[in-house]
């Protein structure tokens, strides 16, 4: 059976994780890196059989070339086509799938095989569920399983593909940094700070215990939409930052699915939260039923004593 | 510009009942909104100038939705649902939408209900398409729109027709009121049904059903003896090797 994949690589987020799942399916593993030679070359050392580069011009998205991507995978006619939830690699995915004519699912957490057809699990209900997909065609797939960390020894060279000049119907004016909250983004520990605090000069509590952990603060939307007790560039969630520390303690938070979103990749998560209802606790690795007044000062200790 | 505007083309994710054996049930449940449909509404608007939004919508649910929020009229697919496989979804709202001649922009809601929809909407119209995008502007005859990439934002200038899945930061500000509710009823709307859009309820991927992922529950610590918790607490991550 020709299971054949291609992974359609914008940067490095899930490469390994995509590469892994792929891999299981038996089939040659290609990755079409869509942007700088760089991304390519670094792409090569995590252990794919094949590395295609459709190099992009400066100032031109790789969106514009999402024709000619989905021309080379029609060539190629892959039965699995991954990518990212990135919104460039959804994009580029949607033409590929047009292309190929194949079936497309999104928030696919696994991926198997079941005699001629590919079984992809995705998650519904607001990942309460797996939903597990008989696929018997080609699978375009927009992957949300874990990411996994890939190397080889053996790199494999990048096959450079020809690119034709997209044109100028989609060209970047500018690219506008948001200021970042020092350090948040790449923290290996993080505390989470959402509406269950009473207060702005509770807050204390909150330093106090990111200190002890040597941790960064992070927010929900509304305490810093409503409160306005931090900047944006601390909300964590799904319209906001994505973070992927070791360790998250969500203090106070309900956890609507729209703040999980953005700690998906975080390793460990706590919850400190008085509501045995809270949907956190059906999201978090440990969850202590309490309030927050009575276990954060607790906490402080133990990290002083212990962390 | 004229302007087609999707919205409601899913059910709430949380509107499923989940059942005690891991089945998902959706009788009774109606298609809804997204949290990103106000976010295309209002790209929508900053851009019409005096040209025309028309909203298309498929299934059940509220219908005067987008006309209540600046739509002209509003087409509806009423025997389409939203399929297993977001291409044969996609293929219904793009053949409504060829169905409007000179169109400039296709706005859809970057709904991580269901980004499988955006996607393969975007592949199947073929025309540029951005996502993520959180504004845009028309300047000079040119569209500039603005979509998040990670922290950062990034303006591109994109010729038309195009396609871009519009993302909200944040709930709905100002929903319109019972007055402006009213008057979208009255808006025309024009029926369709698959077979009008020469499709048939397609595909030939099927559904296995549902269960609960394997990933273990969490383990609740009662936090009556804070001490004692948090004693438990700093044991676990120890173990767990992230202390
Ligand atoms: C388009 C859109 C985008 C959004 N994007 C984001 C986003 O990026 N990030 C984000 O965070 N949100 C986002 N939201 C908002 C999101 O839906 C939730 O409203 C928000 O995450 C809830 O924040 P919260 O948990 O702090 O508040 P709440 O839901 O009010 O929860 C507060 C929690 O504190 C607990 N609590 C109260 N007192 C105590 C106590 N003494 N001790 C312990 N626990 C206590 C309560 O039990 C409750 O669970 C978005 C919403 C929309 C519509």
């Amino acid at each position: 059976m020709n299971m054949k994949s291609w992974i359609i690589i914008i940067d490095e987020r899930r490469a390994g994780g995509m590469l892994d799942a792929a891999k299981k399916l038996g089939g040659q593993v290609t990755a079409a890196v869509v942007g700088s030679r760089a991304l390519a070359d670094s792409i090569a050392k995590l252990g794919f059989d094949q590395v295609l580069c459709f190099e992009t011009a400066e100032g031109i998205p790789a969106e514009a070339y999402a024709l000619q991507v989905a021309e080379a995978a029609k060539a190629a006619a892959p039965r699995l086509v991954l990518a990212s939830d990135s919104s460039v690699g959804r994009m580029l995915l949607g033409s590929v799938a047009a292309k190929l004519n194949a079936t497309m699912i999104g928030a696919v957490r696994l991926l198997a095989v079941d005699g001629e057809s590919i079984v992809a699990s995705r998650s519904t209900a607001d990942g309460k569920l797996l939903e597990d997909i008989e696929v018997p065609g080609a699978l375009a797939a927009i992957f949300d399983g874990e990411d996994v960390e890939a190397s080889s020894t053996k790199p494999v060279p990048v096959e450079l593909m020809p690119v034709e000049d997209p044109g100028t119907t989609m060209r970047m004016v500018e690219t506008i940094e948001a200021e970042e909250a020092a350090g948040l983004l790449t923290a290996a520990r993080v505390v989470g700070v959402g509406v269950g605090l009473a207060s702005k000069d509770d807050l204390k509590l909150i330093d106090d215990l990111a200190a002890a952990m040597h941790a960064e603060k992070a927010c929900t939307l509304p305490v810093c939409d409503d409160m306005r007790w931090f900047p944006s560039n601390r909300v964590v969630g799904s319209s906001h930052s994505q973070i992927a520390p070791e360790l998250y303690i969500a203090v106070g938070i309900s956890g609507q699915p729209q703040h999980m979103s953005g700690i998906r990749d975080a390793k460990v998560v706590v919850a400190v939260n008085n509501d045995p209802e809270a949907r956190i606790f059906k999201n978090c690795d440990y969850g202590i039923l309490g309030d927050l007044y009575k276990v954060v000062p607790e906490l402080i200790s133990a990290f002083k004593n212990n962390g | 510009m004229k302007i087609i505007a999707v919205f409601k083309w899913s059910r709430n994710p949380q509107d499923g009942r989940v059942g005690m054996n891991g089945t998902l049930d959706w009788r009774g449940v109606k298609m809804a909104p997204n949290d990103d449909d106000p976010a295309v509404m209002e790209v929508a608007n900053a851009i019409v100038e005096d040209g025309e939004i028309i909203g298309l919508t498929i299934g059940d649910g509220d219908i005067a939705w987008a006309a209540a929020r600046g739509a002209a009229r509003t087409m509806v697919v009423t025997d389409a649902q939203t399929e297993t496989d977001s291409s044969v979804t996609a293929a219904v709202i793009a053949a409504a939408i060829k169905r409007v001649e000179g169109v400039d922009a296709v706005i859809i809601g970057d709904s991580v209900w269901d980004y499988g929809v955006v996607s393969a909407l975007m592949g199947q119209l073929g025309w540029p398409a951005v996502a993520g995008v959180v504004s845009a502007a028309k300047e000079q005859g040119r569209l500039r729109v603005t979509r998040k990439m990670g922290t950062a934002s990034q303006v591109l200038e994109v010729e038309g027709p195009v396609v871009l899945a519009a993302a909200a930061n944040r709930e709905e500000k100002n929903a319109p009121g019972m007055k402006e509710v009213l008057f979208a009823r009255k808006k025309p709307v024009e029926r369709l049904t698959m077979a009008d859009l020469g499709l048939a309820p397609a595909g030939d991927v099927s559904s296995k059903g549902t269960r609960f992922p394997d990933t273990p529950p969490a383990r609740m610590i009662d936090g009556k003896d804070p001490v004692a918790a948090c004693k438990e607490l700093m044991a676990a991550l120890r173990s767990d090797g992230v202390l």
